[in-house]
């Protein structure tokens, strides 16, 4: 047998050498070709969520309320720091906090989370240093209002909901994460791969109130002047559209506390007067009086049920309509004594009073309605004048608004609507009725007694020259803890209608505890109904009609004119009797006036709502100016300046009627003719 | 020589598939280094985008709070003497008819 070759051994060792190699690879391609590259993979790709951007909150006119923006979270790894003193240099130009990134470094842990959210643009320049480790996170950006958030609510650290509509709205707001394959480079580095999938996150709704962000801001101003002015303990602000039940604004403040609770959802309040309107529709409705029926008031006390009630307007006799006018707690007693207990606590029930009205905000108050078996002697007269029965402003809102509406009570709504990611409305708010609490006809009656409230009443400091509002002032004693009802601590409150023939807004001011001698609501909160109507009408976008309140404007002079008229009824003040000086009248403008330190600023005329009726206003005619050859739009401002209102029509030549040259009384409405080309 | 031409021919052929294998095999290399750095620029716009966006909600929400009553009201009546004015001083225009409207 011939021995092979050397060459044909090292031939046969290298094809042995190849089967090998052949059969290993056949083994690791086919055998376990898939466990390869499941590990491969694992390897190189890796999984990662994609947070889904949470929804906007949009105002009713569509301005952003809230959004989210994404900002970075920093962390160290120690172990993977090269150069210490190049990091915390590096993390110090980046505006992190210096201190806490010494203190993280001194304590030298493995992995260090530096407190706070950064900008991702401060944070580009560190983001390629070794060590450094920067996490994406959403943030919410909110509006500057303190009362918006107070609506809205808050996001803890971790992106959970807490509070307002963002836990309340929570799973229409947060959207769905997705997730998405990466490629990792060899230092570890996430990078966008052509294999990957992407399974895309989807955004959450965007939810738009029927907040008027405007009107908000201008309610939250006022609120924030009174109750610093009045040193008061806290004060809400709420106003609705009665024809709709949409919540237009809810301002709140209270002093000295952090909390973001909404009060003017969470906490009920003693109305005090503000309810008597509702026992006199109730006997109107049932019929058991009639506007012009009169009463025995006592000149102005009564012992009860081994009580003293008073009046602060003392009268010997009043009328249905005076006791709402003068807000009589003996006039309204006397009257409600026509009505059983289960008429009285079903009035009440009816409104929506002792339970939750069901806004989307968490942590609503029911309020505190009593069942007459739980009544004491004393609580059947106490209902009438608004005490032993606790609302919150909202509820009372709710209640007015029937009033204004002609008597249906709404459900109040403060979503208007809620979009699709893709844009597509899923849920607008319709008006619904809850019940009807009182005919129509009641409910006109009932308005015309609040329009004489304001007009000759308890509340004419909300009285406007141009617009009738229709209103109730309230002054309720406030308990404190252990010692009940005590003296000098009140919640003074005004529920005002405007216009007051055909309202669009239901205002509730309420000032909690406010000091010094101005404490009645007809004092203190009808003035500030009355700068946030003035600033309301001022305002581009206030959620009014202007077409419908031109309709409602009336004539300073006649309106002025109107209530110099004077009551028939003999009213003695509180401040003859006992000789207490007269409180000056709240100053909304007051604490707008320059401080110390800053230069002074010219002085303007304001009108103020005096005790008396204001004179009525001199007219001096004038002359219409001719703008013939004038354009458009300074024909119209020249006759604007001149004091007349405009119209315009169309015709062949330019021209006004009355005439050029014409005096007449400011106000007058002058038809500017122009060619239509 | 017929031999030594078929010899030729395949030392040629080897010579051609190796260089093949060779231009194919840095073609890949190629592509994927050019991929690599696509994606990696991707990552930085990606990134730079995402600072963008977020830069200009932070810039939206200053705008509002510096355009809110709350900034330009106290602004307007500290600095420039202005007030809220009363409704006698609000005209309210009649909107024209449809038929007026020039």
């Amino acid at each position: 047998m011939k021995r092979p070759s050397r060459t044909a051994i090292l031939h046969g060792f290298f094809i042995a050498f190849a089967l090998a190699l052949v059969a290993r690879a056949a083994k690791v391609q086919v055998m376990e070709g898939k466990q390869w590259s499941a590990r491969a993979k694992r390897q190189h790709f890796f999984a990662s969520s994609l947070s889904a951007p949470r929804g906007e909150i949009l105002d009713a006119s569509g301005n952003t309320l809230v959004e989210s923006r994404e900002m970075t979270r920093v962390a160290v790894a120690l172990p993977e720091v090269r150069d210490t003193a190049l990091v915390i240099k590096a993390l110090a130009r980046a505006s992190v906090d210096a201190d806490a990134v010494h203190a993280a470094i001194a304590r030298r842990r493995r992995w260090i989370d530096l407190p706070g959210l950064y900008s991702t643009s401060d944070l580009a320049p560190i983001s390629k240093l070794n060590g450094i480790h920067l996490t994406p996170v959403l943030q919410r950006v909110y509006a500057n209002s303190s009362s918006i958030q107070r609506i809205i609510g808050q996001l803890d650290g971790q992106g959970n909901a807490m509070s307002g509509l963002e836990l309340s709205l929570d799973t229409l707001l947060r959207g769905d994460s997705g997730k998405v394959r990466l490629a990792r480079d060899r230092d570890g580095r996430a990078l966008d791969s052509p294999d990957g999938w992407t399974d895309e996150p989807k955004p959450g709704a965007t939810v738009v109130l029927t907040i008027n962000n405007t009107l908000q801001e201008i309610c939250e101003r006022q609120l924030s002047i009174a109750v610093d002015s009045l040193h008061a303990a806290g004060g809400d602000i709420v106003v609705m559209n009665p024809h709709t039940g949409d919540i237009l604004a809810m301002a709140s403040n209270r002093v000295g506390k952090t909390s973001f609770a909404n009060t003017a959802v969470t906490e009920p309040f003693e109305p005090g007067s503000t309810l008597k309107p509702f026992v006199a529709a109730s006997l109107l409705e049932k019929h058991r009086a009639t506007p012009t029926d009169v009463v025995n008031t006592h000149n102005g006390q009564l012992e009860l049920d081994g009580r003293v009630i008073n009046d602060m307007h003392k009268a010997a006799s009043l009328s249905l309509a005076d006791v709402i006018r003068f807000s009589s707690n003996i006039g309204i007693v006397e009257f409600g004594q026509r009505l059983t207990p289960s008429q009285k606590y079903e009035t009440f029930r009816d409104l929506g009073f002792g339970m939750p009205i069901g806004v989307p905000l968490p942590a609503e108050a029911a309020g505190t309605l009593r069942e007459p078996r739980q009544w004491s002697k004393q609580t059947s007269a106490s209902v009438l004048m608004g005490y032993e029965i606790a609302v919150t402003p909202l509820q009372l809102v709710t209640a007015y608004a029937a009033i204004a509406n002609g008597g249906e009570l709404l459900e109040p709504h403060l979503v208007k609507e809620i979009r699709s990611p893709e844009g597509k409305v899923v849920y607008s708010a319709e008006p619904k009725v809850v019940r009807r609490v009182m005919s129509f006809d009641v409910s006109r009656t009932v308005q015309k007694m609040l329009l004489a409230v304001v007009q000759e009443g308890t509340a004419t400091k909300a009285d406007l020259a141009t617009f009738d509002v229709a209103g109730k002032s309230g002054t309720a004693r406030r308990t404190s803890r252990d010692e009940g009802y005590t003296t000098g601590n009140y919640t003074a409150s005004f529920v005002g209608l405007f216009p007051g023939n055909d309202p669009q807004y239901v205002v509730l001011v309420k000032l909690d505890s406010p000091q010094g001698a101005h404490y009645a609501g007809g004092d203190i909160a009808a003035p500030v109904t009355q700068i946030v109507l003035r600033a309301a009408l001022s305002a581009r976008d206030a959620a009014l009609n202007r077409e419908d309140l031109a309709a409602s404007e009336k004539d300073a002079s006649s309106k002025a004119e109107k209530a110099s008229g004077g009551s028939p009824v003999r009213i003695v003040r509180t401040d003859e009797v006992r000789d207490r000086p007269n409180p000056a009248s709240y100053d909304p403008n007051r604490n707008i006036a320059p401080r110390e330190s800053e230069p002074p600023t010219r002085s303007y005329v304001v009108d103020l709502p005096a005790g008396s009726r204001p004179a009525p206003v001199p007219v001096t005619a004038r002359a219409i100016p001719d703008v013939s050859r004038l354009s458009l739009r300074e024909a119209v401002r020249t006759l604007h300046g001149a004091g007349f209102r405009v119209r315009l029509l169309s015709a062949a030549t330019s021209g006004t009627a009355p005439a050029a040259g014409t005096v007449a009384a400011p106000g007058t409405i002058v038809e500017l003719a122009r060619p239509l080309e | 020589m017929a031999k030594s031409s078929v010899g030729f021919r395949g030392r040629t052929l080897v010579a051609l598939l190796l260089g093949a294998f060779v231009l194919i095999a840095l073609s890949i290399v190629w592509r994927r280094t050019i991929g690599i750095a696509e994606a990696e620029r991707l990552a930085a716009l990606d990134s730079k985008r995402a600072t963008l966006e977020s830069d200009r909600a932070r810039l939206d929400a200053e705008i509002r709070d510096a355009s809110s009553r709350q900034s330009l009201g106290t602004a307007a009546e500290r600095r420039l003497g202005m007030h809220v004015p009363t409704d006698k001083q609000v005209v309210i225009l009649p909107r024209p008819r449809q038929n007026e409207t020039p």
